[in-house]
């Protein structure tokens, strides 16, 4: 078995408890049942006839998947695993809110990067795919950042400067140590979604401190080699971000 | 821009048409062994195993541990980016405009 860094195993680890616990606006039973259905979205052969289709708007079969959520939901999360690309400002405008409220679809957005991100490094090492969590019961935490506004993406976001000492911690955290640049700022009408995600990355890639201190190298392998493969994956994946 | 910036600090020039143009020579050390497999893990190729086997006989087993790291974290990256529909950053836009056009970049912008 291949020798994982403990702070790596670690965050994963995390990533798993927080995926089984109550989120902001969704049951641990309801954010399991999405990371399930985007793990299935890999091998879905809809989402593949849609990923081969001219467009994303063409008719395709129905989503093989294991859970019982609503079939558009189902759809929703497929397209974001599979076909993040070609999604649109028009796409979007049909989903959000009629299918879901927009704290939801971004906490679904956070789930689905999580498990993207633990299963692709599985994959990718030829280890087998962690089992989902049971979920965990518990109340809904319903943080919603006062201060988050829409200023440039489609979701409303929140900026470091309109948090405020009275927001709470979750609020409070989410550009402690990190810039606000907009990848930062993408989940935050989330916070909690924030501050897992960038728990996950700053083991999985580097520390926001660390990604311009060319002098010290802290990975196996070197800053432009982490860039050469964060460059050509964004590439791969058509995202100009 | 953050591979120019530590070009710059290293005194290297990088050729960063690789990003669309794999068989670019970037000149970062080992780029052809780690974009093979980053490019297998990306499309989930029945090379994947192969390509791993590379980087872990040229640059080791914790390098390779790295490496599968930030390729799939950048499959999450680009996921969050995508679904929210965030901007680039003025900032970002203005010095990477050059950039951007040479490697017909802004032709990934969702219409």
């Amino acid at each position: 078995m291949p020798e994982i860094r403990e702070d790596l195993g670690a965050a994963h680890a995390r990533a798993w408890l927080r995926l089984a616990a109550p989120g902001a606006w969704q049951t641990g039973a309801e954010k399991v049942a999405i990371a399930a259905e985007a793990r299935a979205a890999l091998d879905c052969p809809a989402c593949a006839q849609r990923k081969a289709a001219l467009s994303p708007e063409q008719p395709i079969q129905a989503h093989a998947g294991p859970s019982g959520l609503d079939t558009a939901l189902v759809d929703l999360i497929h397209r974001i695993r599979t076909d993040a690309d070609r999604l649109t400002p028009a796409w979007f405008a049909r989903v959000v809110p009629s299918i879901l409220s927009v704290e939801r679809y971004v906490e679904t957005v956070g789930i689905i990067a999580e498990v993207t991100a633990v299963d692709s490094f599985m994959t990718a090492m030829g280890m087998p795919l962690w089992p989902l969590p049971a979920p965990l019961a518990g109340k809904l935490t319903g943080v919603r950042p006062k201060a988050a506004k829409l200023a440039g993406a489609w979701v409303p976001t929140v900026a470091p400067e309109d948090i405020s000492t009275d927001d709470p911690e979750p609020v409070q955290a989410m550009y402690r140590n990190r810039s606000a640049a907009n990848i930062h700022r993408a989940l935050s009408l989330v916070p909690e979604a924030v501050n897992g995600f960038f728990d996950l990355d700053d083991a999985m890639y580097l520390p926001d401190a660390l990604l311009r201190k060319f002098e010290e190298e802290p990975r196996a392998i070197t800053h432009a080699q982490i860039e050469l493969l964060a460059a050509r994956v964004s590439a791969l994946n058509r995202c100009l971000y | 821009m953050l591979l120019r910036g530590s070009g710059q600090h290293a005194g290297q020039t990088y050729d960063d048409r690789f990003a669309i143009d794999a068989k670019t020579d970037s000149g970062v050390p080992h780029a052809r062994v780690l974009l093979d497999f980053a490019e297998a893990c990306s499309a989930l190729s029945a090379d994947l195993a192969d390509r791993r086997e590379a980087v872990r006989n040229t640059l080791g087993e914790a390098a390779l541990v790295d490496a599968a790291a930030t390729i799939a974290i950048f499959q999450a990256v680009v996921k969050i980016a995508d679904a929210t529909g965030i901007p680039l950053e003025d900032a970002k836009a203005e010095i990477s405009a050059a950039f951007r056009a040479d490697l017909d970049l802004d032709a990934f912008v969702a219409e």
